[in-house]
């Protein structure tokens, strides 16, 4: 996995002897140094409602008293209370019209009868310095320095044009809604690539070198000593900022997850919003395609050709005499996106956005990327729910206590045991967990953890050989040694807004037992939910007052079926899968659980996905040989994973043909 | 579009349908250029700038205008033999122009006119594009043309290349010289999105919003725009059809939008009786040819 | 078409099938028997496009972008006509500065078409070449020259409006941009020039052979007590109308003449054909000519002549394009942006009528809007449609003295009379009045 090249984001950086303070009155002679020897100076101002960056001369054409609001496919201007100088976030234009610009001409080229000749062209472009570049940006000019100079082959004007910037960086005292720099590593502390960094304060700015020429300016400009308090306050405002964007595109595995995801629907109907205008990447300040365009007289004599930008959206990108490679809206769509935010990475070892936001503002219909994202390739969910429980005794010599209060016969040979007394951190594990269940002179035995207590668990037993039959008939007040609670969970959570299958047979519903308990504790955030669970005879069933109580009362639609039943039994008989494989349900919004024998799992799956429940949300939980249940013995190594650590719970889709294939 | 290799000093004819000359005149308006492109191309019939006339066979044919009446269905055939290469120039021609807006009209009520006035015989219920009617090896889409499009079209024609007449959307033209989107920053309905780039993105440029006169571009996603329209900005129906019922109403897919949406208005909704026209002698009864 | 059959009288036939040098699909026709003119016509087979029917159900804007494409030589005129009737109509009071804007832009317009017209149009007629473009061999500094002047004024619409065909930036209630002074300043150099080869263009024409031709012509044009005649001022005739420029229809109409395209017009006074156009202009408000305009005018010493020999009209154009570049210049030397470019307004129902000066005359408008704030019925009424009447008159008067000509250059004459006007044709048949009666 890669992870992005950016630094980690640190407060301001420190010098020697810190950083100046340079009064607002005084900021006119920043200005004037920085147009010294011919530079011309770039900044933020004010034109067509919108603030752009455009050559400046005094602090009076800076946007004074102006923010932005910006949203998908919208910006305003806002007039701010204060007179602040930055008080607003990035616009359309990107600093690349400068380093990078729309239209450079390359060679020119001469024919005089049979000869013909190639010249190149050099533009020697005039000095400037960019005055206001934010974070996001920065970064993007080193995105563009590592893909133009850092490469094999580099880009001989964009060399001499990044050479003749002085940058002077600006650090965020305000976000905008589009705003995720947070997410991509790239902000809104400034860290590196300036030559100065402003922070604006009260009546003044806050100002720190960051390179020689840097160094050199300051010398010139009448700063104090920034007092603490100012340091201190500017750095607060800055970390508020970053508090108020927050993480809106979880990053982790984003690369592998997107990748993962090119078949995804989502690419279809973000196509059918999508103009392939081309806005966001020519907004895009990290972008980098280009076209190249013909000029000749009309005598044929004399050939200029240009590079000009141009957009991997646009339909003739990727055409050859045959026809195009992308010739649908979705794939370019695709192809942007995937770039962006994973083949990037592979190409030039960090993510090709910095976060900045204008694809998202500049869009004429408004997409934006972070939900795109989020809908094609989510982040494994962090929220507290799932978050596992550091697990107890988690070494292979350990065991902790618990003791024996209750004890009940499901059926002939399964018995559930109510244990407290064990180590808090099992009552807070998930539903899904188990633990590894000692008694002295046996081998330690996975057994699944069949409900979750305040002040204990319980363990439903089915007494199949001499170690499992000896937890059978444990008694109140006997005790038992425990290591726990281990292996992953049923996402539950992923479930919230969905309606649920659950699909289980025998002492398979064990495990799932504390899944309907949670549902039932907050049934309302699921759709439908059913249970459909077998058993070889009705007195197999297991909880069979739970089953009623959930199917009247907790709104669980539950289905039973048994392989063969006296005259009592009115129910269903036959497999579990003949509850639901003739039914007429739409699947495409459902979220299957599925425990059972790994062959009645596969029939199982195999129905449901023919309902159209997607692989990635199809969880079944696997029974391996287990003797350590943390991963160390080797025991249930299935293909890349350990059943023990990486499962028990694993979608169809984590799986893919390892499951069902015979001895993997 | 093909490409074909034209004579060393190539015969140009321009030809004019039923259009308002602007096209033409732009060939007239390469001012400092026209004297270059003389040397390298012999006009041989040009009506509007000389006197000098010429049945063809021709090079190169400039055909600007639309299909509009009985007359011009003959007359384009004919001169697509006499022509090696032809270009249809501007949204009349290649799109059938403003005036293809009464091609939704209701055609039975046209020809029941009460005005029955002679050359109304002689219109076409729909004004239609050149290349609904003829095979056309070049377009120059616009209304007008962009001069430097013509000057790029002129040149490919010289040096035997292909004319670079990109497909691209006109946002990208305001993105590369810096002109703010003006739908984003000031809710004005744009359809530079699905319009085909080549005037050097004028509306916009001028503080407003597109509106659409080079036709849309390959792969328009007019549907995604009108549903952004329409929820976004809150906006009817028949006013978003309206967008589209402009100068290349009848090209794909604005043709649908505006069938779909309305926009191209019926032409006069009630007669008024004793309007501006009177008869002189009766004309109605002879309809002759003029 | 010859006569197949010997006559039994003299008669002429002078026909040219497809009038070249004017602008849009016209035809002549002059039959002369024993010396009487039996027919003299101007025939427009210029195809309608309706677009009086077009405008219906749509909106103020809308109608100004529409109208423009009535012709591609005179465009702003039809923006003109149209945004200021529609501005009456509303109450609207525009900037100040954006009128001087909308002036400028006529300006350019005024200079565009004059320059092609006297140049590539009309001169080779007086010089014996079949184009402008055939003058470069004898004449080429000449032609340079002109077009640098043309460029002048396609350059300063682009500035001002996008451009030089259909701009752009035309609105109810000013500009969709108003320009910077920088972006006109950088105008100058190219209107200096263009004022130096429009007074070079004055001398150059009053020196040419004018072929012998007179009539006494009643003139109308709009005028203004204090500014040469755009879009502001009063209606006004060599004989006595003096009325409001909404006030068209009571004072002429239109009628439909068989075999032509386009409708002719007629005063309502039943005081014979009238002539709009830069003749018309220098004669009834030569008074409010720019001084260097007028110092022009004056030195050609025919300013009688422009009032009864048609031919001679190209001086009065060649003395316009000196009026233009003048004041162009004066515009722009005292720009400052607008206050407020476009000012909001709402619609009202009612009538909205007003006129203007195109380069070619008087330019009528008449728009009923209705509640909604569309289009309820147009009628535009081009000058040339308007000069139709005027040329036939003319054809008459100059049959007589083509009678002894050689024929072919009999028939150049008279085609050269023709474009003396200056014809746009395209204007003259945009329309028909459609009216639809649902069986």
């Amino acid at each position: 996995m890669v992870t992005a090249i950016f630094p980690q984001p640190r407060g301001m950086r420190s010098q020697p002897e810190g950083p100046g303070f340079l009064a607002r009155a005084d900021l006119q002679v920043l200005m004037d140094l920085l147009r010294e020897d011919q530079r011309h100076l770039i900044g933020p101002t004010i034109s067509d409602a919108t603030i752009i960056y455009d050559e400046i001369t005094s602090v009076e054409d800076l946007p004074i008293g102006w923010g932005d609001d910006q949203a998908p496919g919208r910006y305003r201007l806002r007039k701010r209370a204060d007179e602040r100088l930055f008080g607003h976030v990035v616009g359309p234009t990107a600093w690349k019209k400068w380093t990078f610009p729309a239209l450079v001409p390359l060679t020119t080229a001469t024919r005089d009868g049979h000869k013909v000749g190639f010249a190149p062209e050099t533009t020697v472009p005039p000095k400037l310095a960019f005055l206001g570049v934010r974070a996001c940006d920065l970064a993007a000019l080193a995105s563009q320095d590592r893909v133009l100079m850092g490469g094999s082959f580099v880009d001989p004007d964009y060399i001499l044009r990044r050479a003749s910037v002085l940058v002077v960086a600006v650090q965020c005292t305000t976000s905008s809604s589009t705003c995720f720099c947070t997410s991509m590593g790239t902000g809104p502390e400034v860290t590196s690539g300036f030559d100065l960094a402003l922070t604006e304060v009260e009546d003044g700015v806050l100002v720190d070198a960051g390179s020689a020429a840097g160094r050199a300016i300051v010398e010139r400009l009448p700063l104090r000593p920034a007092s603490s308090a100012e340091q201190y306050g500017a750095a607060a405002t800055v970390a508020q900022v970053r508090a108020r964007i927050g993480d809106p595109v979880p990053m982790a595995g984003l690369h592998d997850r997107l990748l993962a995801q090119l078949d995804h629907p989502r690419w279809a109907q973000v196509a059918e919003r999508c103009i392939t205008c081309g806005n966001c990447t020519l907004a895009c300040p990290t972008c980098f395609c280009t076209t190249l365009t013909q000029r000749t007289d009309l005598a044929g004599r004399t050939a200029t050709t240009d590079r000009t930008w141009d957009s991997c959206f646009s339909p003739g990108f990727a055409k050859v005499a045959g026809g195009s490679f992308r010739s649908r809206p979705r794939d370019r769509y695709r192809q942007w996106l995937t770039h962006k935010f994973a083949t990037w990475v592979d190409q030039f070892g960090h993510y090709g956005c910095t976060g900045c936001g204008r694809c998202i503002t500049w869009c004429p219909v408004g997409i934006d990327v972070r939900d795109e994202l989020n809908a094609i390739a989510p982040a494994v969910p962090l929220n507290p729910e799932t978050v596992l429980v550091d697990p107890v005794a988690a070494t292979p010599n350990e065991f902790v206590g618990a003791r024996v209060i209750h004890t009940k016969q499901e059926t002939a040979d399964t018995t559930t045991l109510t244990l407290t007394g064990a180590d808090p951190a099992f009552s807070k594990g998930s539903t899904g967990q188990f633990a590894m269940v000692a008694l002295p002179g046996f081998p330690p035995l996975p057994i699944s953890i069949s409900r979750f207590l305040p002040d204990g668990i319980e363990l439903t037993i089915r007494g199949a050989g001499p170690a499992t039959t000896a937890m059978c008939a444990l008694q109140v007040n006997d005790q038992v040694g425990l290591r726990g609670p281990l292996g992953n969970n049923w996402p539950l959570d992923r479930a919230v807004g969905r309606d649920l299958v659950i699909v289980t047979g025998g002492i398979g519903l064990a495990p799932l037992r504390p899944v309907l308990h949670a549902i039932v504790a907050g049934r309302r955030r699921f759709g439908d939910v059913k249970l459909f669970y077998g058993a070889r005879t009705p007195a197999d069933l297991l909880y069979r007052d739970e089953l009623e109580r959930w199917a009247a009362r907790d709104g669980i639609e539950v289905a039973l079926t048994v392989d063969r039943a006296g005259p009592e039994w009115t129910g269903r008989v036959g497999v579990v899968t003949h509850l639901f494989d003739q039914a007429d349900w739409d699947g495409s919004n459902t979220i299957a659980f599925v425990c059972g024998p790994e062959r009645m799992m596969q029939a199982t799956a195999t129905t449901l996905a023919g309902r159209g429940v997607p692989a990635s949300r199809i969880h079944v939980t696997l029974e391996r040989h287990m003797e350590c249940g943390i991963g160390l013995c080797g025991h249930c190594q299935m293909g890349k994973y350990f059943v023990c650590r990486d499962g028990p719970v694993f979608s169809i889709a984590q799986l893919g043909d390892t499951f069902g294939r015979e001895g993997i | 579009m093909s490409t074909v290799a034209v004579a060393a000093r190539p015969r140009v004819g321009v030809v004019k349908f039923a259009s308002c000359d602007g096209c033409q005149l732009t060939l007239l308006d390469l001012e400092d250029q026209l004297l270059d492109v003389v040397e390298h191309f012999e006009i041989v019939d040009f009506p509007e700038a000389t006197s000098a006339r010429s049945a063809g066979p021709y090079d190169v044919l400039f055909v600007e205008g639309s299909v509009s009446e009985p007359a011009h269905l003959e007359r384009i055939v004919d001169l697509r033999r006499r022509s090696r290469y032809l270009v249809t120039i501007g949204a009349c021609a290649t799109a059938g122009g403003i005036q293809a807006l009464r091609n939704w009209g209701d055609h039975d009520a046209f020809r029941d006119a009460v005005y029955a006035h002679p050359e109304f015989i002689h219109s076409l219920a729909r004004s239609t594009p050149i290349a609904e009617h003829v095979t056309v090896d070049a377009e120059l889409r616009g209304c007008p043309i962009d001069p430097g499009q013509l000057m790029e079209l002129l040149t490919a024609l010289i040096t035997g290349r292909r004319p670079q007449l990109p497909d691209e959307a006109v946002c990208m033209e305001c993105k590369r010289r810096g002109v703010v989107c003006v739908m984003v920053s000031k809710g004005l309905p744009c359809l530079g999105q699905v319009t085909q780039t080549g005037c050097g993105a004028i509306c916009p440029r001028f503080g407003r919003g597109c509106y659409g006169c080079f036709g849309p571009r390959e792969q328009a996603n007019a549907a995604g725009l009108t549903r952004h329209l329409q929820m976004a900005g809150d906006r009817p129906r028949e006013e978003i059809g309206r967008l589209f019922a402009g100068y290349t109403a009848w090209s794909e897919p604005f043709r649908s939008m505006v069938t779909e949406l309305g926009g191209a208005g019926r032409g006069p909704a009630d007669a008024r009786p004793g309007s501006t026209t009177t008869t002189a002698d009766d004309p109605a009864a002879t309809g002759g040819t003029p | 078409m010859s006569a197949a059959t010997n006559p039994p009288v003299d008669e002429r036939i002078y026909e040219v099938g497809e009038l070249t040098r004017v602008e849009g699909e016209g035809s002549l026709r002059l039959r002369v028997r024993d010396g009487e003119v039996v027919e003299a016509r101007l025939g427009i087979f210029e195809t309608p496009r309706y677009f009086e029917a077009l405008v219906v159900g749509r909106t103020p804007d809308e109608v100004v972008d529409m109208v423009a494409r009535i012709c591609g030589i005179c465009p702003v005129a039809y923006q003109m006509s149209a945004v200021h009737a529609f501005e009456d109509l509303f109450g609207v009071r525009i900037d100040p500065v954006s009128r001087a804007l909308r002036r400028l832009l006529y300006c350019g317009e005024w200079i565009e078409s004059h320059v092609l017209h006297i140049y590539l149009l009309h001169l080779p007629d007086f010089l014996g070449y079949e184009s402008g473009i055939a003058m470069v061999a004898d004449h080429r500094p000449v032609v340079e020259a002109a077009l640098r002047a043309k460029k002048a004024g396609n350059e300063l619409i682009k500035a001002l409006g996008g451009r030089p065909i259909h701009p752009v930036s035309v609105r109810v209630g000013g500009w969709s941009r108003a320009p910077r002074k920088a972006e006109l300043m950088a105008l100058r150099p190219a209107l200096d020039e263009g004022l130096r080869i429009a007074q070079d263009t004055v001398r150059l024409v009053a020196g040419l052979q004018m072929p012998p031709f007179a009539r006494e012509t009643r003139f109308v044009s709009i005028k203004h007590p204090s500014e040469y005649p755009f879009s502001d001022g009063r209606i006004v005739s060599s004989d006595g109308i003096d009325s409001p420029l909404g006030a068209w229809r009571s004072l002429f109409e239109e009628f439909q003449v068989e075999g032509t395209n386009a409708l002719h017009a007629r005063s309502l006074d039943g005081k014979g054909v009238y002539l709009l156009g830069p003749a018309a202009r220098i004669t009834l408000a030569g008074d409010q000519l720019h001084p260097l305009a007028a110092d022009a005018l004056a030195a050609t010493g025919m300013a009688q002549l422009i009032q009864t020999n048609i031919y001679a009209s190209i001086v009065a154009r060649a003395v316009e394009t000196v009026q233009a570049f003048a004041e162009a210049i004066d515009i722009i030397d005292g720009y400052a942006p607008p206050q407020e470019a476009l000012v909001p307004w709402t619609s009202r129902p009612g009538t909205a009528a007003w006129a203007t000066e195109a380069p070619r005359g008087m330019l009528f408008h008449q728009y009923e809007v209705d509640e909604a704030g569309r289009i309820a019925h147009a009628q535009i009424v081009p000058p040339t449609s308007q000069n139709q009447a005027a040329i036939e008159a003319d054809l008459v008067v100059a049959a007589k003295e083509v009678l002894d000509l050689e024929h072919t250059a009999a028939t150049h004459r008279l085609e050269q009379m023709i474009r003396s006007y200056d014809p746009c044709i395209s204007c003259a048949t945009h329309f028909l009045d459609l009216t639809i009666e649902e069986v």
